[in-house]
């Protein structure tokens, strides 16, 4: 599904990944954790496409295709999902609406009609009752006024109804409480799938709890310097990093 | 100012003032407002509350109105429930007169239904508001509107077509507009042009709101992208009128619109929206003075202005407080959107303040789209150009959204977004 393969990439002159190399094979969840400053967000932001990271070597392979190559919106159409740290508020724009245009951009690509009006909001108030979100969401603009927690449920409820092969997920834990995580990661769940990958980025064990993962991968100064299975989760809420910085250097 | 032009203004004044209807203004009057705009002269760039507006075409204009003409232009679909009047280069050429206990409309020019409206008083002309002037001279028709309270608020739309091209003459589309002691009306006032005419359009709007008055305007500018659109609104508002005034200007190739508006009674309020979408060359230029000059009364100014390709798109809010005008109470938010690398916004707040005891705040910014909203966008599979036109759309919706009348609303909301017209379609599914 996803190869990343010795991957450079600098923000404003520093390098920040420091040949990244990871696989994520079709149907697995991969955690990626590591300390703050350790170049995390910057590979989810990477993967989607955001402007101003300076890919200096390395290649990324979505789907046997160079995701490297193609614009944040193509990315998005061939099934790449980022669930935002921190989804940026829209007033004007109707949530309703942006899922609708989201959902036929990626039709459109395949070679699919537009979606009904009818189903489209029948499948959109189901996915809203499993994530225990107010059907008024809806008609309010991306993310306006939101909570923290709103926002985060958000982010799952778009990737519910655009259904990608790959998501990735930017610290979708942080700053939720211990119910509105059972939400999200009951929300993520739902999604597991043999043809679906899921890459967590997270800083902490919890969300692991719920969202168990098949492995789990350290990040440290722009490498992954340990892997293992969802175990190495646990030896890190008991060991912290420290132990892998030293390695690391 | 030239000479020569003020010479050649003159010249044109005299050689048609004797075909002017003097029961749109008397002769007496017109003279008076020629004289008072050859005094002050026209405006020019040089003039600080005249610097963004586009006033070339003054200087090549055929003042002397252009002849009415015959036929009828293509209409829009009426506004259900609203009476409609269309004023082709400023005639009427459409609209039966309403006269009943509540509510009279008729034309400045027809002089055979019963006694002329007596014409309001001159204000004092302030210096942007003096293209008035030029319009008092040469007014060929207007709408004289008179409204009384009443149970049911009447709903009326005004539509001003531009037929003729500027080589031909000016328009002079008029409206005086008076309601009195607690009553009420629903105005839409719509200016279009008659395929893509050129013309020179110079519009003047007196509205005159007595105790306890309301008015909801609207106010849409879609004339072609070559006409030459100039407008003053002069508004006077006695104790507790309320006057909401909403302006979409998508229209024009050189627009410019004074309004001035004043508080005169205490607790009289004042909100005004307005929308300038500008593209390619066009320059729109806004100039809107809030005067409070009574104790406790209020404005509030929303401005969203942008500008692509190569538009020059402007909004100057003033707001002057007399000493008079304790417990004043104003708020304004202009917000410009550059859209185009050679685009250009100028958004100004001013404040002028003679009292103490007032509460005025503003904010004014200008900038290009969020990066960060627009990545999002694109994230989530949208094309930029789309994610483009949804942001800029997003950024009209401050002032789009106070427009209460829902067919209205929808009408604009299509023309302004385009190909996002299934916003409407799935905004009403959700209700």
């Amino acid at each position: 599904m996803l190869k990343i393969d010795n991957l450079h990439v600098t923000v404003e002159g520093k390098e920040i990944l420091k040949g990244l190399t990871l696989e994520v094979p079709a149907g697995e969840v991969h955690a990626i954790m590591g300390p703050n400053g350790s170049g995390k967000s910057t590979l989810a932001h990477v993967l989607a496409g955001r402007p101003g990271y300076e890919i200096t070597g390395g290649t990324v392979t979505f789907q046997g295709r160079d995701l490297l190559s193609l614009p944040p919106e193509e990315r998005a159409r061939e099934g790449m999902f980022l669930g935002f740290q921190y989804p940026v508020e829209i007033p004007g724009v109707n949530n309703v609406y942006l899922l609708k245009a989201a959902v036929n951009a990626a039709r459109k690509h395949r070679g699919l009609p537009e979606v009904d009006a009818f189903e489209f909001l029948t499948l959109v108030r189901e996915k809203m009752r499993l994530m225990r979100m107010e059907e008024s969401m809806l008609s309010r603009g991306v993310n306006e006024g939101f909570s923290g927690g709103e926002k985060k449920r958000n982010e799952v409820l778009q990737m519910l109804v655009l259904e990608p092969c790959l998501a990735v997920l930017d610290e979708t834990d942080s700053g939720l409480d211990i119910d509105a995580l059972k939400v999200v990661a009951n929300g993520v769940n739902t999604l597991r799938a043999p043809q679906r990958s899921l890459v967590l980025v997270t800083h902490y064990q919890r969300l692991l709890d719920y969202i168990v993962p098949d492995r789990v991968h350290v990040l440290v100064k722009g490498r992954i310097v340990q892997s293992g299975d969802k175990t190495l989760a646990l030896e890190l809420e008991r060991r912290g990093y420290d132990w892998l910085i030293g390695e690391a250097a | 100012m030239s000479n020569a032009l003020l010479a050649r203004l003159r010249d044109e004044y005299g050689a048609v003032r004797d075909a002017l209807p003097d029961s749109v203004i008397g002769g007496e009057r017109r003279l008076e407002a020629i004289e008072a705009l050859c005094a002050q002269g026209l405006p020019t760039t040089r003039e600080e509350n005249w610097r963004y507006a586009n006033l070339r075409v003054l200087e090549r204009a055929r003042f002397s109105p252009c002849a009415s003409p015959a036929g009828m232009a293509d209409l829009p679909a009426p506004l259900a429930g609203f009476t409609r009047f269309v004023f082709l280069d400023g005639v009427l050429a459409m609209g039966e007169p309403v006269q009943h206990a509540g509510l009279g409309v008729r034309s400045l020019r027809s002089g055979a239904q019963g006694p002329a409206p007596s014409m309001p008083q001159r204000i004092p002309a302030l210096p942007e508001a003096r293209l008035a002037l030029l319009n008092e001279a040469f007014a060929t028709d207007g709408a004289a509107i008179r409204v009384k309270r009443e149970a049911a608020v009447p709903q009326i739309e005004l539509l001003f077509i531009a037929c003729a091209p500027a080589q031909a003459g000016a328009s002079y589309p008029r409206v005086q507009l008076s309601i009195e002691a607690g009553a009420r009306l629903t105005l839409v006032e719509r200016h279009l042009s008659a395929g893509d005419a050129a013309s020179l359009v110079n519009g003047a709007l007196r509205v005159d709101l007595a105790e306890g008055a309301r008015l909801d305007h609207y106010r849409l500018q879609q004339t072609s992208t070559r006409t030459a659109w100039f407008d003053t609104v002069e508004a006077t508002l006695a104790q507790d009128a309320r006057y909401s005034l909403i302006a979409v200007s998508p229209g024009a190739l050189a627009a410019r619109s004074t309004v001035h508006i004043r508080l005169a009674g205490p607790g009289a309020e004042v909100a005004l929206s307005a929308a300038a979408l500008g593209d390619r060359q066009q320059s729109l230029d806004t100039y809107v003075l809030s005067e409070h000059l009574a104790p406790r009364t209020r404005t509030e100014q929303i401005f969203r202005g942008i500008a692509s390709g190569r538009a020059r798109v402007a909004f100057n809010g003033k707001i002057a407080v007399r000493e008079s005008a304790r417990g004043t109470d104003s708020r304004q938010s202009l917000r410009g959107l550059l859209a185009g690398p050679e685009a250009e916004i100028d958004v100004r707040p001013q404040l002028e303040i003679y009292t103490d005891e007032v509460r005025c705040s503003h904010g004014a910014t200008a900038g290009k789209l969020d990066e960060n909203m627009l990545f999002y966008l694109l994230s989530r599979g949208l094309e930029p150009e789309v994610a483009q036109r949804l942001l800029k759309w997003a950024f009209l919706e401050d002032v789009v959204s106070r427009i209460e009348l829902p067919a209205l609303r929808r009408r604009i909301e299509h023309e302004l977004a385009g190909q996002m017209s299934e916003l409407a379609s799935l905004k009403e599914l959700l209700r």
